[in-house]
């Protein structure tokens, strides 16, 4: 048999595989965006999870509890892009994307001058987030905007809890410490 | 009386207030579907590669071989009558192995539906404990491949039926499984 074969039929391994995913897509979707903050990294990373889970279905059909399993796979796999990217030291900045993307959806109180406020505390914030550490971001928006406890993010990045509380209390003073001096906060 | 400690303490409150409040964006309508179709592409495609690069060497160098493949021509007005000789293959107990099907259509099939039979003791790989399959899927025109992965829990073997249905027509196909 020599023919390239074309392949588009769905197999049982897909069937199987998309049974045990699905159920964790906005989970999934939802830590790739904190981890990663701009929406076409983030999706890199939910396309290379599932490619990676893929091929990982013999294990992922025996793990009770599969979600927690695919948060620690997406976590380890943005740590290696992270490392392979800071060795490439070119960096490309989508400018606003959260601005515009993320904040574009936010709910209103029907108070014009009040969601203005909000909207422009917000987007201070954005623009602080984008000046921590990878680590201090990140356990900052696991903790306080998705209500991680500090064990499920031991469990998630494999450091202790008391590093996590550490960096958690030093980002919350580094972003208070920027949004003094931004004149957001007097 | 206005203190310092109060002062950053509601600072703190609000940096709280305005992190929970933090959005994120809707994901994109159809996103998770197509990720999903190119993860099992992708996927298949390197498990396919791994296997070409180890399985199926090593099998061949060692002279077994598994390699099958199986045709179902649907738009073909007179069906073949079915290899009066079944093809078959022998499998290792709790030894997994990857069956190759391959469906040639002339034209494209949507919603076809493709059942798969298994005789006791034989599993497909995701369905641990299930004897039959159902399962909707498309055809493209030419060949398309169907790799099934077997798994033989108890020793007695049989035979697997892969049936394709399409508009009120079907073709079977059927696989000797004996256990070594």
């Amino acid at each position: 048999m020599t023919a390239k074969l074309s392949r588009s039929m769905a197999t049982p391994n897909d069937i199987a595989f998309e049974k045990l995913v699905r159920p964790h897509f906005d989970r999934l979707y939802r830590l790739a965006w904190r981890l990663c903050g701009q929406r076409a990294e983030a999706e890199d990373l939910f396309q290379e999870l599932l490619i990676k889970a893929y091929g990982k279905l013999d294990d992922l059909v025996r793990i009770d509890e599969p979600g927690s399993w695919l948060c620690r796979v997406m976590y380890n796999l943005f740590i290696d892009e992270r490392r392979r990217f800071a060795r490439c030291r070119v960096h490309t900045v989508e400018e606003g994307e959260l601005a515009g993307d993320g904040l574009a959806g936010l709910p209103g109180t029907q108070n014009p001058v009040q969601d203005h406020e909000r909207r422009e505390k917000l987007l201070k914030l954005d623009a602080a987030l984008g000046q921590l550490s990878d680590e201090h971001r990140t356990v900052v928006l696991l903790h306080d905007t998705e209500g991680y406890k500090l064990s499920e993010i031991q469990e998630l990045t494999g450091t202790p809890v008391g590093t996590i509380k550490s960096r958690l209390h030093r980002a919350r003073a580094r972003l208070r410490e920027i949004l003094i001096n931004d004149g957001t906060f007097s | 009386m206005h203190s310092k400690e109060t002062d950053v303490d509601k600072q703190d409150q609000e940096i709280l207030a305005l992190l929970k409040d933090y959005p994120m964006p809707q994901v994109a309508a159809g996103y998770f579907d197509q990720a999903l179709v190119r993860a099992t592409h992708e996927g298949s495609r390197q498990q396919r590669n791994r296997w070409l690069m180890t399985g199926f060497g090593s099998a061949v160098a060692a002279g077994l071989a598994l390699w099958m493949i199986g045709g179902f021509f649907l738009t073909t007005p007179e069906l073949p009558e079915a290899n009066p000789s079944i093809p078959g293959i022998t499998m290792t107990l709790e030894e997994p192995r990857t069956i190759n099907l391959v469906f040639a259509s002339a034209v494209p099939l949507n919603a076809a539906t493709l059942t798969v039979q298994l005789p006791p003791g034989i599993e497909m790989s995701g369905f641990p404990g299930q004897h039959e399959v159902t399962w909707e899927t498309s055809l493209t025109a030419g060949k398309n491949l169907l790799p099934l992965k077997l798994i033989a829990t108890s020793p007695q073997g049989g035979e697997v039926f892969a049936t394709l249905k399409h508009d009120g027509r079907e073709r079977t196909f059927r696989l000797r499984v004996d256990i070594s």
